[in-house]
């Protein structure tokens, strides 16, 4: 019993749920642990149960599938399953083992869960990479309209109409927002090319500014310059910051 | 463009008339006030008004080419001016010649004739002027209709192609969803597989002929939207559901073909795909001031933030209502807390359910 792979179905309609579970019946040394319609209840079991490999959709209430990914401690094999085929590419960018679009046949689905059993096999080798690839690559970046962020066990949604300012912070990010401070696990290039240029700048190495946000910028000392902000912050704008800021009001 | 007096019998009617008139005029000025005597008053009128009737229908080629378009105004005010000269000498000689020697006039008559070329000289220019000036008219005014027409048969083509680009598309995930659905029912449930597969066909067959026409009516409607909801239904289950307030008035009323579609889309999109918890969308419809008002309502999560795609359907339809009424403003949607309201306003025609 304890030897058997450990899987769990993240789908929010169940008919999608049952055909993992259909398919799966033909796998004997495989275990469904859970099926979560949501990603809330995907993160919970995750965390707690830790899965072999998630059969993932994208679509779904409140957070979607990759967004979900962001929140993991640890992340499974995971293998997609969607009705959309514009996500393949940004999902073996998140190092998806498989992309099944729906519907799919039996086949297709063995042959998925194969490719997932081997990855599972070399799991250490390939979970050194995982972090780091997660976090770069995109062809053409899409512009974020929200960001997740997990604070200890509460999970926050946050509109990036509600991003003030954006402050480098080691191995993170500080996202200065209306409600508050919170962290999140990326790095200032991550943000800088997935926040729309038409309403950020970054100003400095550790600072990216919402434009609309900045309420006058003055001459510090000689030859430097600094924002200041609608909630009177200063912020340090650096040479390079100070033509980016230029360019974005003369256009 | 062919010559207009000879192109349609009713114009040649009124261009011989003309001609006509003129001849009795002449034949009472030389018979009554010069005293000539009768027989030559109308061999004189007759000759001469027959030549000119003839000569200005050929005065409608040098008209045709010598255009405002293609020369300048002294050019054509020069070619005129020795084309009417050449054509008045012509005319005059030509009845002289014809008088003189086939009707053999002498006498008073034939003084009378020598003495009159020069007068005759300048109505020949005067007939040059008033033809060509009115050649002018025609092809000008031909060619002003045929320009309003043209545009407005273009303006008819733009509205059509407008029309085109504006027509409801089916959402192909919503496509494959579904059969991902039924290949699920046919392991655990062939019957409703079965079912669902029939609803699908009935809802794609529906949407891909009823999108040809422009209009049908509301209980056609609401029947499509109706299979639509009974597919995500079975996707879904219970999590949304559907109230909806009788709508016997307005049943037989004509809508835009598709006009609905987006908005239970967009309710399921915004609200069913957003939520955790269970969504409701209300359709309601009554007659208020010469309009028909649908309302389709639906609840939504208000902490769901994404905004993807939004606005695209509502836009679509308030431009194709836009263009079929030619009325602004016929969509309204408003957020209150968590409801989301649309509303469609149909003019109706005359009045006639103004009651």
């Amino acid at each position: 019993m304890g030897n058997k792979t450990k899987v769990a179905i993240i789908d929010d309609e169940k008919l999608a749920q049952d055909i993992v579970a259909n398919y799966l019946k033909a796998h004997e040394d495989i275990e469904i642990i859970a099926k979560c319609s949501n990603g809330f209840e995907g993160i919970k079991i995750i965390n707690e149960q830790k899965p072999d490999i998630v059969f993932l959709d994208i679509q779904m209430p409140k957070i979607n599938g990759f967004e979900m990914l962001e929140l993991l401690d640890e992340t499974p094999v995971i293998i997609f399953s969607t009705a959309f085929d514009q996500y393949a590419l940004k999902a073996f960018e998140v190092n998806a083992t498989d992309y099944l679009l729906k519907p799919y046949s039996q086949e297709r689905f063995n042959e998925a869960l194969s490719k997932a059993i081997i990855q599972l096999k070399n799991k250490d080798k390939y979970n050194k990479n995982i972090q780091s690839l997660i976090s770069h690559l995109d062809e053409k970046p899409e512009y974020l309209d929200r960001v997740v962020v997990k604070d200890k066990q509460k999970i926050s949604i946050i509109p990036i109409d509600d991003i003030k300012y954006l402050e480098a912070q080691d191995d993170y990010v500080m996202l200065n927002t209306s409600h508050g401070k919170l962290l999140k696990q990326k790095t200032m290039k991550y943000f800088e090319r997935h926040l729309n240029p038409k309403d950020f700048v970054r100003i400095h190495r550790s600072y990216i500014v919402k434009s609309d946000f900045i309420k006058q910028i003055e001459l510090f000392e000689k030859e430097s310059y600094r924002a200041i902000l609608k909630d009177e912050s200063k912020l340090p704008i650096s040479k390079t910051g100070y033509d980016k800021l230029k360019n974005f009001f003369n256009q | 463009m062919i010559n207009p007096f000879i192109n349609s019998t009713n114009r040649f009617s009124i261009y011989f008339f003309i001609w006509v008139v003129i001849t009795l005029v002449q034949i009472f000025t030389l018979n009554v006030i010069l005293e000539l005597d009768l027989g030559y008053a109308i061999t004189d009128s007759i000759v001469f008004n027959v030549l000119y009737l003839g000569i200005g229908l050929s005065l409608w080629y040098p008209t045709r080419f010598i255009t405002f378009e293609n020369y300048s105004l002294l050019k054509i005010f020069l070619n005129h001016t020795v084309a009417a000269i050449v054509t008045s000498g012509f005319w005059i000689f030509l009845g002289y010649f014809i008088l003189d020697k086939i009707f053999n006039i002498d006498g008073i008559n034939r003084e009378f004739l020598s003495s009159s070329l020069i007068w005759r000289f300048f109505i020949g220019i005067l007939f040059y002027s008033i033809i060509v000036s009115l050649n002018y008219v025609i092809i000008y005014y031909t060619n002003f209709q045929e320009k309003i027409l043209k545009e407005s048969e273009l303006r008819a083509l733009i509205k059509e192609s407008e029309l085109k680009t504006l027509k409801y598309q089916i959402n192909p995930h919503f496509i494959f969803n579904s059969l991902n659905s039924i290949s699920s029912l046919t392991l655990s449930d062939p019957k409703r597989a079965q079912e669902m597969t029939i609803k699908l066909s009935s809802f794609l067959r529906n949407t891909l002929s009823k999108n040809e026409n422009l209009k049908h009516k509301l209980s056609d409607e609401i029947k499509n939207v109706k299979l639509y909801l009974d597919i995500e239904k079975i996707r879904f289950e219970d999590r949304f559901e559907l109230v909806e307030d009788p709508i016997e008035d307005c049943d037989s009323i004509e809508v835009p073909s598709m006009i609905l579609q987006p908005l239970f889309e967009n309710a399921i999109k915004h609200g069913v795909y957003e939520s955790i918890e269970k969504v409701s969308i209300r359709l309601s419809c009554n007659i208020e001031d010469n309009y028909l008002k649908i309302t389709v309502e639906n609840s939504f999560d208000p902490d769901s933030v994404s905004k993807k795609g939004e606005g695209i359907g509502l836009v679509n339809i308030q431009n194709r209502l836009k263009l079929i009424y030619n009325q602004e403003n016929l969509l309204t949607i408003r957020k209150t807390g968590n409801i989301f309201k649309a509303n469609i306003y149909i003019p109706l025609e005359g009045g006639k359910y103004s009651g």
